[in-house]
């Protein structure tokens, strides 16, 4: 048929299919019956393959780690003076401090990256050599980039009068970690 | 003699292997790349203007080559070396004195690795300003930026091997940097409540919760193994579309492979073995002490081509320099095609001249002055994380003598919140274009003169916004660092007397010894200094910015304005550090989200 002696289309005759059965033919064209089972093959195919991947990532999460323990006995009280001592960082990596009334625990990790930071008496402050942030004998950040303040380890006193520390309980809040177990009240005779 | 040759030469053995002669006729010439599956790679003949050295540099071979370089001599290595913590070290020593030309070997392999980040990070960059990404190679170019991820993986896996300090701290470091990612990490902003420190991704990347054999292990199969298999993979995929998407160049003659390019590459190859011969007969490859779980060397410095990381993790804190920054490059740098739509300059280097603003590329002057100040920023980085930072990771001048005893005590402080976020956000509006449409908006109810002036009183008050954001906090909010206090020091008195502050120190003596009318009287004129800078900045990019968005359209434009922003940031949050002693711009520390 000729397009120019076509007669022009009665707009109330044949209403333009409305949006919403457009959709709806799309969708079951590319959903529906004759495409169920194909598709829903498709998809357990994927689902499959994925999850069988994804599950070698849980694989390279270890259940049974072969790692050092994390307590330790620290010896004496009596022997420790009054200040930081560094005489545990290399083997244990934790610094005690000897305060006039008790003893805290740092473990020597930096919290920002986890390097271990050096203790400079003059100054008053552990120096971080990996990028430099400082902290001072509360263990509180004063420069550097480090958020958070130095972890603390649970101090306490075992039956033979040793320090014992235990660097899997760690408190860094102002107020928590001067009490409990991460405060040994401690007086000199 | 001649006779056994030619007999030789007719047996079926002969024959059955080399399927031409010899001779040098054109047939042969092309018989020779696409009879070898090695040479076929190549095309038969190419475009002479395409196989200038000055035009590629040769880099990309020569990445390649050191790949190989690498394969051969890490399989070589992988011989005496034994991936357990009491062994490791033991053996980097052996190799060292006790297995012939072990030494040799190792240093081969420690300085191809340096050379080959060298040789990838300038074929990037010899790609980028000839414009050899542009389309169709934008997917080459996205391979190639996974290629350079890749290559400093595979650095950073192999750096742990040898088991000495240098090693251990590097990738504790390193591997830390995933403890900060946000969600998944045990230390990152928002973790998720089922993330603890033994199954985080950092728990995931080490295989425990300190570095020990069960990393030593996985690093030695991603180095070795998983990473270069990969690897290889991308690699196939980067070679073969060089010849699927055409070369950049195709002016000049045709000329052929054999011998014009093969030979090329044969003297590249050579010369490139000639100088890592020397260099590793002449140099020793680092090897430090036996790695200590607890001591870390002071200062601690990672390899240089990780120095500008390392660096910027001084500036900001780890999830944003170790997690999102590092994304950000990547994407960015993959983003690059598709968001740079000019055509021009392809296939040559670009031609500069000098403008009102320095020297610019005349067809792409915002392309190629913007990724040139992002390379040239990180390798500052890398200087001053070479040259300027000693013990303590403090500042020294690389003409000043280290000194682990020298007293310094540095503060930092953050600004408000608020403020902070004032700051930041007059600075990323200042990227806002006016668009022709608000323009005519504009212009309808303002008269003619009314975009101009919208347009002065939008950068200037930014400007002001942003220096009012940065100076007044410091002159006016408490010092939250001391809640206990009964009476507060402001963060002026504070930073006033920090040595790390010297625009706030100044400000502070200037007050003291000159009076507060004088003294503020002048801070005030440098704060309408700053705001007057600022604001005459954003005019100056004015048109250019609206330009540019009529060019790209709201999304390009939004990419690529926020990745030019962010990279600028990244110098000003620098700057506030060195300059300021400002630590945060805003923190929140129950969710560890601090920027």
């Amino acid at each position: 048929m000729d397009q120019a002696n076509a007669p022009a289309p009665d707009p109330q005759a044949t209403p333009p299919p409305s949006e919403p059965t457009d959709i709806w033919r799309w969708f079951d064209e590319r959903f529906g019956r004759r495409q169920l089972l194909l598709k829903s093959g498709w998809a357990f195919f994927w689902m499959f393959l994925g999850g069988w991947l994804l599950s070698n990532l849980r694989y390279l999460f270890p259940n049974v780690l072969y790692e050092p323990t994390l307590s330790f006995k620290a010896g004496r009280p009596e022997d420790y003076p009054i200040g930081v001592s560094e005489k545990w960082k290399k083997s244990q990596r934790t610094w005690i401090v000897r305060k006039e009334d008790g003893f805290y625990c740092f473990w020597a990790r930096c919290t920002h990256l986890g390097c271990t930071p050096n203790w400079f008496d003059a100054e008053g402050r552990f120096k971080c050599p990996c990028h430099g942030s400082n902290f001072n004998k509360d263990g509180d950040v004063v420069a550097g980039p480090a958020p958070k303040p130095l972890w603390r380890c649970a101090v306490q006193m075992a039956d033979d009068g040793q320090l014992l520390i235990d660097k899997a309980r760690l408190e860094n809040r102002p107020g928590p970690r001067e009490q409990g177990e991460f405060f040994l009240p401690f007086k000199s005779a | 003699m001649i006779d056994i040759k030619a007999y030789v030469k007719k047996t079926k053995l002969w024959k059955s292997i080399f399927r031409h002669d010899f001779s040098d006729t054109p047939r042969t010439r092309l018989l020779r790349v696409f009879g070898n599956v090695f040479l076929h790679l190549h095309p038969v003949r190419i475009a002479k203007d395409a196989i200038r050295v000055t035009y590629t540099w040769g880099l990309g071979g020569i990445s390649f080559y050191l790949f190989l370089v690498l394969t051969v001599t890490g399989i070589l290595l992988m011989f005496y070396y034994r991936p357990a913590s009491i062994l490791a070290y033991q053996d980097m020593k052996d190799l060292a004195f006790a297995v012939t030309l072990g030494g040799l070997l190792r240093n081969m392999h420690r300085w191809s690795a340096h050379l080959m980040v060298v040789a990838v990070i300038f074929h990037m960059v010899r790609v980028f300003l000839t414009g050899a990404y542009k389309p169709p190679r934008e997917y080459n170019w996205v391979v190639g930026v996974l290629l350079l991820v890749m290559t400093l993986f595979l650095s950073y896996t192999g750096y742990l091997l040898p088991w000495d300090q240098l090693a251990l701290w590097a990738v504790t470091v390193g591997a830390q940097m995933a403890a900060n990612s946000p969600m998944l990490g045990n230390e990152g902003p928002f973790k998720l409540p089922f993330i603890t420190a033994s199954n985080d991704a950092r728990f995931g990347l080490i295989g425990g919760t300190v570095i020990g054999d069960a990393t030593l292990i996985r690093f030695y199969v991603l180095h070795c193994i998983a990473v270069p298999f990969i690897f290889a993979i991308f690699l196939c995929v980067h070679l073969w579309r060089v010849r699927k998407d055409s070369f950049s160049v195709q002016t000049g003659e045709k000329v052929d492979v054999w011998p014009h390019l093969v030979s090329r590459e044969l003297l590249a190859a050579m010369l490139m073995t000639v100088i890592l011969l020397v260099w590793s007969l002449l140099l020793n490859a680092p090897l430090e002490s036996q790695a200590n779980l607890n001591v870390t060397p002071n200062p601690s410095k990672a390899p240089w081509y990780f120095l500008g990381l390392q660096e910027l993790l001084v500036y900001f804190d780890p999830w944003i320099a170790g997690v999102v920054l590092p994304t950000l490059i990547v994407v960015g740098l993959m983003a690059i095609p598709y968001v740079d739509i000019n055509p021009k300059g392809v296939g040559t280097w670009p031609k500069m001249r000098l403008s009102r603003g320095g020297w610019v590329s005349v067809d792409r002057p915002f392309a190629v002055s913007v990724f040139m100040l992002g390379t040239i920023m990180w390798f500052v980085l890398i200087f001053i994380g070479q040259y300027c930072r000693g013990p303590n990771w403090e500042w020294y001048w690389p003409w000043e003598q280290w000194s682990h005893r020298r007293l310094t005590k540095l503060t930092l402080k953050n600004i408000p919140n608020l403020w902070g976020l004032a700051l930041m956000g007059s600075y990323f509006l200042a990227g806002t274009p006016i668009p022709k449409p608000a323009k005519e908006k504009i212009a309808s109810i303002a008269g003619p003169g009314g975009p101009a002036k919208f347009s002065a009183a939008l950068h200037f008050g930014l400007g002001a916004a942003m220096a009012i954001a940065l100076f007044m906090p410091i002159l006016i909010a408490p010092d939250a660092d001391y809640p206990m206090r009964s009476k507060y020091p402001t963060l002026f008195e504070s930073l006033g007397r920090a040595i790390n502050a010297p625009v706030v120190s100044a400000m502070y003596r200037l007050v003291q010894q000159a009076g507060p009318a004088a003294g503020y009287a002048v801070i005030a004129g440098l704060i309408a200094a700053v705001a007057g800078i600022l604001g005459t900045l954003g005019m100056a990019f004015a048109k250019f910015k609206d330009q540019m968005y009529e060019q790209l359209g709201p999304v390009k434009y939004a990419i690529v304005m926020a990745l030019f922003l962010m990279m600028m940031g990244v110098l000003g949050k620098i700057v506030l550090r060195l300059l300021f002693g400002i630590k945060y711009l805003f923190s929140l520390p129950m969710f560890n989200f601090n920027i």
